[in-house]
Parts: C-alpha cells; sequence; structure tokens
C-alpha cells in the first residue's frame, strides 16, 4: 500500500492551537452566535483551515469585528464580512447569497430581528452542511 | 596506519561541511550558530562550511528542545548525511529541555533518544566562540581513521 | 483542508534559507505561484500552558525565551503589564534606558532580518557586512546588559544595571560607526541593479491585504501603515518625540529599505536618550499584584501583545501571547505568495517578511 511520505496528520497539532485561551474564547463567541455546538465547530476549522490561519484568527477575528461596526444594516448584525473574509468560515459567493436573501426579506416585510436571525440560520446551514 | 588514510584524516580534520536544524528552541542558539558566520568569528577561516543541506554535511548542529512535528522527520535527516558523520547538541534545549521541559509543554527532550550525539555545548545561548571550538573538537575525534574502525 | 492540486510543491521543513522550519506548500502552474498553505507544529513547545499557574518571577524568563532575536522586547512588555496591573512607578532614568536597550535589540534585529534576505538573494557580500555591524550592536548590547541574547534587563519597578559613563561614551563612538557603515550598505541596497531586479515589484501586500490580514510591523509600514506602530502609545516613546517612517510600494525592496530606515531611526532614538538621560535611581521596586490587563508593545517584528491575569501573590493565572509573526507571516503565506511568478521568489518573499517561527508557534 502506497502512502504520501509527508504527509502527517496534523490533527492534534491542530487541536492544540485551537485550546490556546483566546482561541478558545474566539470559538466560543463564534458558536455562541450561530448557535453551532462548540465542537461542531471546533472541528469544522480544523478541516478547512491550515495551521498558519488557525494560529492568526483571533487576531483577524478582532479586527474584522473593528471593521463590520461602520457597515450598514443588515451588514452590521449578520457580519458578513467577519464570516467570510476575516474568519473564513464560509465561501464569499455564498455569503453574498445568502445576504441577498435576508435583503429580499427586509424589502418584503419582514422585521429586521426576524430577517437576521433567518440570515443566521442560513450561515449555521451552511456550517453544519 | 597507510598513507591515504593519514591524507583522508588530514583533510577531514580541515574541511568540515555543517548543516544545522532547529527543532523547538526560543532562535537565540540559532542565531548564535549564524553570528558564527559572521567576519568577527570568521567560521570559515577554519575550514568549515556552513551549508544548511544534510545530504553534504558532515556535522549536524541539532538546536532545540525535541517537539512532535519531528517525529520521524529529525531520523530521516540524520540518515540523509553521508558517513562519517556526527551530531552537536547546542544549547541546554536538545541537553535537558532547559525552562521547556514541564508539566504539560509538548516536547520530549534530550535530543539523544532519537539520534545518537556526540558532543554538548551547554549554555542558554552558548556563546558563537564555544560552538565554534566544539566543532573543531569534535570533528578530527571522530572522523579519525573512519575506514579503520569500520574495516 | 483536503484538496486535489494540479501540482503540489512543498518548501521546507529543511531548507538551506530558512533559519527556522516551516513547511510552506505551494500550488503551482508551472513556475507561477497559485497559493500557499502552510503547515506549522516543528516549533511547538507549550510556552503559555508551561506558564499558567507559575509567579511571575519565573514566567519573566519564560517570558524572554518565546523568542531569541527579540528577547528584550518580551521581557520589557511582560514587565510593563505587570506594572500597569499593580501601577509600580518606574524612574525616568530606567525608563530611558529601557529605550536605549530596546532600541539596541530593535537594530540587531532588523539588520539579521536584511541580512537573511541578502542571503537569500544570493548577495552574500551585503549579507556578511551586515552581519559584521550586527556583532557590533551585540558588543554594546552585552556591555550595557551582560549577554548577547536572553540579559533579563528589564524588571518591575526598572532595570537591572545602570549605564556607566564610560559605557555611554563607548555607545555614542560606536553608534556613529554604525550609523556610517548602515548608510553605506543601503546606498548598496538601494542602487545595486540586480537586487533591484531580485526585489522590487515582487510579493506585493497591498493596504487592503494588510488591514484584513491584521499585518503589523516593517511589514505594514512598507505597504504605508505609520499608524500601527505601538511606539505611538508608549508613554516614554511619546516624550522622545517618536513619529513612525512609512513606504507606500509594499513589496520585498519596501520592506527591506523599510528595515534600514528604521535601523537609523533607532541610532537617532538612542541618541536622544543619551542626551537627555537625567541623573538619578535606576530600580524603585515594586510588588506585582492581582489583575488582568491586555498590554501591547512594539518588537522589531511589530505589534505583540500580552493578556495576563494574575493573582494577588503575582502568580500568572492566565497568559496568552499574540506576536507579531503570526500576522506578519500570515499575510505574507496567504497574501504576497499569492502570484508570485517564480518558485525561486517564494523563499525570498518568504524571509522578506522576517519570519520567526518560534514566535508564531511558541
Amino acid at each position: 500500500m502506497s502512502g504520501y511520505l509527508y504527509e502527517k496528520d496534523l490533527t492534534s497539532m491542530k487541536y492544540a492551537i485551537l485550546t490556546s485561551t483566546r482561541h478558545d474564547r474566539m470559538v466560543r463567541e463564534i458558536a455562541a452566535e450561530l448557535g453551532i455546538p462548540q465542537l461542531r465547530l471546533r472541528r469544522y476549522i480544523m478541516n478547512r483551515f491550515d495551521m498558519l490561519l488557525m494560529e492568526n484568527l483571533p487576531a483577524r477575528y478582532e479586527q474584522g469585528k473593528r471593521l463590520v461596526e461602520e457597515a450598514p444594516s443588515p451588514e452590521r448584525d449578520l457580519r458578513p464580512h467577519l464570516y467570510s473574509r476575516a474568519v473564513p468560515l464560509i465561501a464569499e459567493e455564498e455569503m453574498d447569497h445568502i445576504l441577498s436573501r435576508v435583503r429580499e426579506l427586509m424589502e418584503n416585510g419582514t422585521p429586521r430581528d426576524d430577517a437576521v436571525s433567518a440570515g443566521r440560520a442560513l450561515i449555521r446551514e451552511a456550517i453544519m452542511r | 596506519m597507510s598513507l591515504l588514510q593519514k591524507v583522508k584524516n588530514f583533510v577531514r580534520s580541515k574541511s568540515i561541511h555543517v548543516a544545522y536544524v532547529d527543532v523547538g528552541s526560543c532562535n537565540g542558539c540559532d542565531i548564535e550558530v549564524l553570528a558564527c558566520l559572521s567576519p568577527r568569528y570568521d567560521i570559515e577561516q577554519y575550514g568549515i562550511y556552513v551549508h544548511n543541506n544534510p545530504r553534504e554535511a558532515d556535522i549536524l548542529l541539532v538546536i532545540g528542545a525535541f517537539t512532535p512535528g519531528w517525529e520521524e522527520k529529525l531520523r530521516s535527516v540524520w540518515d540523509k548525511i553521508p558517513d562519517p558523520k556526527a551530531a552537536i547538541a547546542i544549547g541546554n534545549c536538545p541537553i535537558s529541555g532547559c525552562v521547556f521541559d514541564r508539566p504539560h509543554s509538548l516536547i520530549d527532550p534530550p535530543v539523544a533518544k532519537h539520534i545518537p550525539i556526540s558532543a554538548q555545548v551547554p549554555g542558554c545561548p552558548p556563546r558563537p566562540t564555544e560552538i565554534l571550538s566544539a566543532v573543531l573538537a569534535v570533528a578530527p575525534v571522530v572522523f579519525k581513521d573512519y575506514e579503520v574502525k569500520n574495516r | 483542508m483536503k484538496r486535489t492540486v494540479d501540482v503540489s510543491i512543498p518548501v521546507g521543513p529543511v531548507h538551506p534559507c530558512w533559519k527556522e522550519p516551516a513547511r510552506v506548500k505551494c500550488e503551482t502552474k508551472g513556475e507561477y505561484v497559485l497559493s500557499a498553505e502552510v503547515e506549522l507544529g516543528y516549533m511547538k513547545k507549550g510556552i503559555e500552558r508551561i506558564m499558567k499557574g507559575r509567579p511571575w518571577q519565573e514566567v519573566m524568563f519564560l517570558a524572554e525565551r518565546v523568542c531569541g532575536i527579540c528577547s528584550v522586547i518580551h521581557n520589557m512588555v511582560f514587565i510593563e503589564a505587570l506594572e500597569a496591573i499593580s501601577s509600580i512607578p518606574v524612574p525616568e532614568r530606567a525608563a530611558l534606558l529601557r529605550v536605549v536597550v530596546n532600541e539596541l535589540d530593535r537594530i540587531q534585529s532588523h539588520i539579521l532580518a536584511n541580512f537573511s534576505y541578502c542571503y537569500t538573494i544570493e548577495h552574500e557580500t551585503l549579507g556578511m557586512y551586515l552581519l559584521d555591524v550586527r556583532e557590533k550592536v551585540m558588543d554594546e548590547l552585552e556591555r550595557i546588559t551582560g549577554a548577547r541574547v536572553t540579559c533579563a534587563y528589564i524588571v518591575p519597578g526598572g532595570v537591572r544595571f545602570d549605564l556607566r559613563a564610560d559605557d555611554a561614551l563607548h555607545l555614542r563612538a560606536n553608534l556613529a560607526s554604525i550609523e556610517g557603515e548602515i548608510r553605506r550598505y543601503m546606498g548598496m541596497f538601494e542602487n545595486g541593479p540586480l537586487i533591484a531586479l531580485r526585489s522590487r515589484g515582487i510579493g506585493i501586500l497591498t493596504r487592503e491585504a494588510a488591514r484584513e490580514a491584521y499585518a503589523v510591523g516593517p511589514t505594514a509600514r512598507a505597504s504605508g501603515m505609520p499608524e500601527t506602530d505601538r511606539r505611538l502609545r508608549h508613554p516614554t516613546y511619546q516624550k522622545l518625540g517618536f513619529s513612525p517612517l512609512s513606504r507606500e510600494e509594499g513589496d520585498n525592496y519596501a520592506r527591506i529599505m523599510m528595515r534600514f530606515q528604521e535601523v537609523l531611526q533607532s541610532i537617532d532614538l538612542i541618541r536622544t536618550c543619551l542626551d537627555t538621560l537625567p541623573e538619578g535611581p535606576i530600580r524603585g521596586g515594586g510588588i506585582p499584584g492581582a489583575g488582568e490587563i491586555a498590554y501591547s508593545g512594539e518588537a522589531p517584528r511589530g505589534e505583540l501583545s500580552y493578556f495576563i491575569r494574575t493573582d494577588a501573590a503575582g502568580r500568572v493565572l492566565d497568559i496568552s501571547i499574540q506576536t507579531p509573526s503570526i500576522m506578519n507571516i500570515e499575510a505574507c503565506c496567504h497574501y504576497m505568495l499569492k502570484g508570485v511568478a517564480s518558485l525561486a521568489d517564494v523563499s525570498s518573499t518568504f524571509v522578506s517578511s522576517d519570519p520567526c517561527i518560534a514566535c508564531t508557534e511558541r
């Protein structure tokens, strides 16, 4: 049986990165906001991101929050930039799609809070898929 | 001892190629090895050439406590070095783990568990002159009469 | 993420030009680099885990050993965080001496970074010149603090040793010769036609990308972001009238030139310190107490932040360190390396961002 010579299972190293204080706080915040189980989110991050991006996540997250504050609604509440660029949990095209769905809902008379929570549900669905 | 062996001994003690590998240090010893390259210490006047390519090296300088990423890689780096070869541990980390050898750390010192170490240079970090004199002292001893010993 | 790619060329972990191990997997199309993925884990010692629950007297020395190149700033930020927690005053002479030692450390770190770059683009002559100048700076560091690396010079409420009058004279004389040599080598770098071919327009980091990845230090300032310099917010530097430099190009050349310019700026800062150094005590004393703080300082590579929680006995309960290399290497690998025209430029671009893997993984 042939195997890759250098490819090693990095799960334990990645987990060591994710359990540092600030990473842990960030994962908890995101999980609480989107309503995803923390374990699920950790596994998702470990599968998708390379180790350097993982190390940088808290700094990017803080910077993303800072950039998002000036944006208009619904961007300010849904924070698409944060979840597709700063912490790239889902692809940008998908995020645009979700954003346009939320806008549509708001134009059709859905209250803002309901539309935003519907948007969050869409993000959650995209991650849990 | 044959004349050929004498020539080999002489040449090997005057032309030493060095590679260094960092297996998880704080970088302090790394830069002290780099400082050996500087014109102040001038490592090349002694016939030592820092190559940093294991396949051309005679001596491997091992720096740092042993981290999990190197588990099977350090061994393969060591195997790639052609005989005769020697490894020198630079700094306290490869010898004992230094300040990092505490509960909950990820390291696995000493490095001697993983590859054979011929000499140790303690210090946190050691001075460039100490590194230089260690390389110069080890090379002639380890490489002397290599063919005779291996017969 | 597991992906199937055309050609994935791994660079490292043992690489002739890199001081430290990291593995950059470059997805390429011919020679053209499409994207890069980095694999770490070769330097992860778990310093933050060791630090938790230990008294500050031990953590102080561990903090220094997060990074051996910029050990002074790790010492300084950790101690100043403790001082901020328990409001320990620092005598003015000690505050200025801290700046002197910190700037000397910055000079040697920047020179080392530029040496690595020159060595990587195979301009060994210039590299060796720079390494020779660096030894002079190391001499000064040793004369003031007593050690070349990891000198533990800064303690709560002051510094360990005073600067003697003849040492100050020696420092001034040495600074003059360092400045002259750095100006000469800077001219060589600035006008060298081959260096320009290898450096200009390669590995461009735009302002937007630098903001997104939160790049800091000379890497960010070479992309036109002078406001990222944390020295602007440090009281002693404010008193010295510090103003940061910046460049607009954002390529390899700009990053190296930025470091040269900062070396000259640091020399000026040290001179100002020596001119205004008042007589007086260097240690006020003080006992670190309980508290929680996020404290940042400007390391040679950029913004360095410590998040500390201590208890009344001065034990460190919780600590998290955010080193500048994390952000800079990320910006380098995920933005600069994208679209590098040739694999040969991967290693030089990587080195131009002054990577310090020991910092990144801790």
